[in-house]
């Protein structure tokens, strides 16, 4: 059984590589997050814990933290409940199912940039489909929602630039191009749940289609959902293009849409305050690394018990 | 029982009546939120065919009236009004070209995506094979630093792989787009799951015909690996040709090297009113590309876009 020395070859550059973009980066973002390094300057200085020590206490950061976990706080449930509502809908009927797969996966082909750059301009105060559209419907039976008559009586919302509403109309903008890949993922959990579970469920009394999902469903579809939580908390963490198209400076109104990606690239490559961008790069792989052990921790869980 | 099978999953028979009413209500909340998602879509078409004042006013349908207008660049250029009269859906997407050079960042949008997905898969494709197939000393742990990389999100390290480029001068070149993409760790770990499933007696057999490992890669386990390699594929480009983030980090200022969002960015940033029309006719022709191959290849695509899904 001695072979070759093949296989050096063939793992050499994957590790070369894995270690040189995927681990040397990390470390050099973890020491440079103790130091107050800037891209040009010789030398910089050790801080120690003050970059932390910023993020944790200064407004600037805690409105960071604010609009991120809002943002991933509103996408995340909406694009799971969306994207398994569509499946389940799309999944029971008896035709056309695929036009709408189709239709709903759209959005996540389309480049996000190019979509918000549409979406802002869909959403002009004066010239936006959204709001004349909103205005035709002035007069007529709408108007009984007080909201409505408000926005009669003066004008819609400034979806993008009122701070009530930015943090809000962005994060829709990523369920509208989110809950698509739920649903694909969702429909291939469906299609592997083996019919005659659901005669048992109704033999054992499951009459409704409520029951059914509750007994058969839910349970079965356990792994995908575990997965498609943590795959779209990984992505709405990463928010970017979005907020980059909208508020090239500075985070939103009243930086309410001040996401955590748009802080390390305004920080660290618009300001050249690498340190304090290391400091939020580190706090970010914290989080998403941990989403992801979570996840793994969930999956193999319930292969034991399997 | 067999005759069961092929049944949906959620007959009811309660008649053809009540039946129809259930499936309507379904296809009217499917319908609705079909034209929500496809607000933007009718948006970005519609208006890449209309004149400034048709946007301006919200008028003109779908296709705008497709009347001429003047085109005031023009008549400042010195020309007489009668010859600067355009069609609007000529004039928009002419103007996308002749602004920007939109073919040129077409053209990096190709190079970049194409490269990264060939470099990815000769970086893969051995690493996977010698991981599934081959056994050496050390091979656990070389499998155990990939289940830990596929922890880690490229755009989360952006800061420090742009701080490492910029000090070995490569920002602001196709290098800076292709190196952090390079390797995909979860490629890997695909193509290993789809070699596994590969029988030994194949490599055994070809081994024996006298093939090199090398060429046990590229002439046996490459063939049998075309769909994961396909699906993967698909997945890789439209990542890329969609990226916006890490272009916008490493290329700051030499517009040779835009991609398609940077081009169409960069677009946005100076349009006044009157470019409303060909900034969404730029739109349209970033996005068309993915869209139509994504019409023509659904089944395709939708695997590949959801591959990790299926870890």
């Amino acid at each position: 059984m001695v072979r070759s020395h093949a296989h050096i070859w063939f793992v050499a550059p994957a590790i070369f590589l894995m270690i040189v973009i995927l681990l040397v980066p990390i470390g050099i973002a973890a020491v440079l997050s103790f130091t107050d390094y800037s891209l040009g300057n010789p030398g910089a200085e050790w801080v120690g814990l003050q970059n932390y020590e910023r993020i944790f206490t200064r407004s600037t950061y805690e409105k960071m933290f604010i609009a991120t976990f809002t943002y991933v706080g509103v996408v995340v449930p909406l694009t799971v409940g969306l994207g398994l509502g569509a499946a389940l809908l799309i999944h029971s009927l008896n035709r056309f199912s695929d036009i709408y797969k189709t239709i709903y996966f759209l959005p996540v082909m389309a480049a996000l940039l190019a979509m918000a750059i549409v979406w802002e301009f869909a959403l002009h105060p004066t010239i936006g489909i959204v709001n004349s559209t909103l205005a035709q419907g002035c007069g007529t039976f709408l108007e009984n929602w007080n909201w409505y008559a408000r926005s009669c009586e003066r004008t819609f919302p400034l979806w993008l630039t009122d701070k009530d509403y930015a943090i809000w109309t962005v994060a829709f903008i990523g369920v509208w191009q989110g809950f698509g890949f739920n649903m694909v993922l969702y429909l291939a959990g469906l299609t592997s749940i083996p019919r005659e579970l659901y005669h048992a469920a109704e033999m054992d009394g499951a009459r409704s289609a409520w029951d059914r999902f509750k007994l058969v469903t839910w349970p079965m579809l356990g792994p995908t959902t575990v997965f498609v939580v943590t795959i779209s908390c990984i992505r709405s963490f990463q928010v970017f293009d979005t907020v980059e198209a909208f508020y090239p400076q500075g985070g939103g109104p009243s930086k309410s849409v001040y996401v955590m990606m748009f802080a390390i690239y305004e920080k660290a490559i618009q300001q050249n305050l690498m340190g304090i961008g290391a400091a939020i790069t580190i706090i970010f792989l914290g989080f998403v690394m941990m989403l992801t052990l979570l996840q793994r921790w969930l999956v193999e869980r319930r292969v034991h018990y399997a | 029982m067999t005759a069961m099978t092929h049944v949906r999953p959620l007959p009811r028979m309660e008649g053809t009546f009540r039946f129809s009413t259930t499936e309507t209500i379904k296809h009217a909340v499917l319908i609705l939120g079909a034209v929500i998602v496809l607000i933007p879509f009718y948006v970005m078409v519609s208006y890449s065919m209309k004149s400034p004042s048709e946007i301006m006013t919200n008028t003109g349908g779908l296709f705008g009236a497709q009347e001429l207008f003047r085109d005031d660049f023009c008549v400042k250029l010195g020309n007489a009004a009668e010859d600067c009269m355009v069609r609007p859906l000529i004039y928009n997407y002419t103007t996308a070209f002749e602004k920007a050079p939109l073919l040129l960042y077409l053209l990096n949008g190709v190079i970049v995506t194409l490269s990264i997905f060939a470099i990815q898969i000769v970086v893969a494709l051995p690493c996977a094979y010698a991981l599934a197939k081959l056994r050496w000393w050390g091979r656990e742990a070389v499998f155990a630093l990939v289940l830990f990389c596929l922890l880690i999100p490229v755009h989360a390290i952006a800061l420090p792989l742009y701080i490492m480029l910029s000090k070995v001068g490569l920002t602001n070149t196709y290098a800076a787009l292709i190196i952090p993409w390079t390797i995909s760790v979860f490629g890997i770990f695909l193509m290993r799951q789809f070699f596994m499933t590969v029988p030994d007696d194949l490599i055994d057999a070809a081994r024996m015909d006298g093939m090199s490992e090398y060429s046990i890669i590229w002439n046996v386990m490459l063939p049998t690996a075309i769909p994961a390699l396909l699906a993967f594929g698909i997945f890789s480009v439209v990542a890329h040709w969609n990226d916006y983030f890490w272009p916008r980090i490493v290329i700051t200022g030499n517009r040779d090297l835009f991609t398609p969002p940077l081009g169409l960015r960069e677009f946005k940033g100076d349009a006044d009113g009157d470019n409303f029309g060909p900034m969404m006719a730029t739109a349209t022709i970033i996005v068309t590309p993915l869209i139509v191959a994504f019409l023509l290849a659904q089944r395709r695509f939708i695997e590949g876009i959801t591959l990790t899904g299926m870890k």
